[in-house]
């Protein structure tokens, strides 16, 4: 269980500049085996918390707890996804998903033998020797995840990770992402600008305000698990689209300066 | 799928032959334009280029040659040695840690902009014309490219790879081994090729300048007797042997840094 409280992250302006507030008095607890999903307007400090969560940003105020434990930089118990991917250019599929465990001093052989088990698991069967430019796009963040996985954290840390892919190949791998989900069922903390993605992946989904980004709201999502494969399925799609439209007029109600109707002009004949 | 490869071989294979056969045209233009030049010039400062053609197979048949080159070498090899040896470590340390950078940038900015050869009286006097002096003087011409283009490298190391690394917790020593080595690898091998380079200018410059030995003074010999040929045949000697150096410095980077784009993106 991660229990987040109080917490608050400045990042100190440039020279002459003021601070910036980008996470505001953050309450947050996320249960074991929870898919937990976090949206917010672009520049509410998503990644900022996510980042928080791993450990790799100091917070100014406030604790985050990982079983009662407050967390001192990045642990063995959690794995992260990157956004732009972030595998090693100069190594195969292979050493790139067995890295975690090679840091970890994981002998060779258990530790290529443990990665070539999660690249099945992400459908890379056969790829093993290729190097990652040779990859498209979303077979890289196949091979992130798989790297993530290898470790066999207790929470998954996912920042926007299928953010860069084009639709379809997004699509196929949500889809490969719940099914992987749904027998692994680690903790995953998921951030995403898609209300979409949120809703279909998340048991919960955090809505951040715009910066300083706190906590709005906590919409509980009661679609029926497993997930994998419904999107056919009218009555589910239903649901899962009014979810979405909920949670649309939620994020548009925080940037009214956009929607809002222009003052009345007075017009005079 | 196999039909595509072939055709791309096919590409690959016919602009491979057309860039020697252009490589070949411009040498042959060149080379009557100097044969020319030279004709109607009809003076002995100015060789033919046959007259110089001949006169290098001559040379470089001669014992002289090789006894030359072999003395000149030394300092180019320690140098370059001594470049590496220094450069590298004090490049990685500057491009990862301030402290460092603040020490030493300034002096590695003066070495860049001073004109080095200004520095040979400095260097007769305090080390005389000795092996030494010249190491030094193909020290000084190599280091700061070796440097420079070292801190470059560390400091390009994409920093998502560096957070990637620390997320699962590596040690510094894991991040220097696993990311920021490879990673500033294709940037050191530019380093040390371009340091190469400057070796051989600067092997030859301390050899006419200062301490007139192997190839240098060959070069001054030539011209005291008239023996233009001769001596423009010594340049192409040199150039030659550069040209094979940085081939092979060129190879070697593209061997040991095959996921890089090609080098000569890179310079």
């Amino acid at each position: 269980m991660i229990t987040i409280a109080g917490l608050r992250k400045v990042f100190p302006g440039r020279t002459g500049a003021e601070d910036v507030e980008a996470l505001h008095d953050i309450n947050l607890t996320i249960k074991d085996n929870e898919f937990l999903t976090i949206i917010g307007p672009s520049g509410c400090g998503k990644t900022t918390l996510l980042r928080a969560i791993a450990g790799l940003l100091p917070i100014d105020d406030g604790e985050i707890r990982i079983d009662g434990a407050p967390i001192r930089g990045p642990g063995p118990e959690r794995a992260m996804v990157f956004q732009n991917i972030a595998l090693l250019p100069w190594d195969t599929v292979l050493a790139n998903v067995a890295f975690g465990l090679e840091l970890r001093g994981v002998p060779q052989a258990e530790r290529e033998e443990k990665a070539r088990h999660f690249i099945r698991l992400v459908g890379l069967a056969g790829w093993e020797r290729r190097m990652p430019l040779e990859l498209s796009g979303g077979m890289q963040q196949r091979v992130g995840l798989a790297r993530a996985l290898a470790v066999e954290p207790k929470v998954l840390l996912m920042d926007e990770p299928f953010g860069s892919l084009d639709e379809q190949t997004r699509r196929l791998l949500q889809e490969e992402l719940i099914r992987i989900w749904e027998t692994t069922r680690t903790t995953v903390v998921f951030i995403t600008h898609s209300m979409e993605e949120a809703v279909l992946l998340g048991d919960r989904v955090v809505l951040l305000s715009p910066r300083p980004g706190s906590i709005v709201e906590i919409v509980p999502v009661p679609l029926a698990r497993p997930r994998g494969g419904r999107v056919d399925d009218m009555g589910w799609s239903a649901e899962l689209l009014g979810i979405t439209a909920k949670l649309w007029r939620r994020l548009r109600d925080m940037q009214p300066d956009l929607v809002r109707a222009p003052p009345a002009v007075a017009v005079t004949p | 799928m196999s039909a595509i490869a072939t055709t791309r071989l096919d590409l690959r294979g016919r602009v491979g032959a057309s860039r020697w056969t252009y490589r070949l045209i411009a040498f042959a233009i060149f080379a009557a334009a100097w044969q020319l030049g030279a004709m109607a010039a009809g003076t002995l400062f100015v060789p033919t280029f046959l007259g110089t053609a001949r006169a290098t197979v001559t040379l470089i048949a001669s014992r002289e040659l090789w006894d030359a080159l072999l003395l000149s070498n030394q300092s180019l090899v320690l140098g370059f040695l001594v470049s590496v040896g220094l450069g590298v470590p004090l490049g990685l340390a500057m491009g990862r840690f301030r402290a460092a950078e603040q020490f030493t940038d300034v002096y590695v900015n003066i070495l860049l902009v001073t004109p080095i050869a200004a520095l040979i009286p400095l260097l007769l006097m305090s080390l005389g014309f000795t092996l030494t002096s010249r190491v030094v003087l193909v020290t000084l011409f190599a280091l700061p490219m070796v440097v420079v283009n070292t801190r470059a490298g560390v400091r390009q190391v994409d920093s998502s790879l560096l957070e990637m690394a620390r997320s699962f917790r590596a040690s510094e020593p894991q991040i220097w081994r696993r990311v920021l080595l490879p990673g500033a690898l294709p940037a050191i091998m530019t380093g040390l090729r371009i340091g190469l380079g400057r070796s051989i200018t600067g092997m030859v410059i301390v050899e006419l300048l200062m301490v007139s030995v192997g190839i240098g003074n060959l070069i001054l010999r030539y011209r005291g007797f008239f023996e233009y040929e001769l001596l423009y045949a010594t340049v192409v000697v040199v150039v030659i042997e550069a040209l094979v150096l940085i081939a092979a410095a060129r190879w070697l980077e593209h061997r040991v840094t095959p996921w890089a784009p090609a080098s000569g993106l890179r310079g």
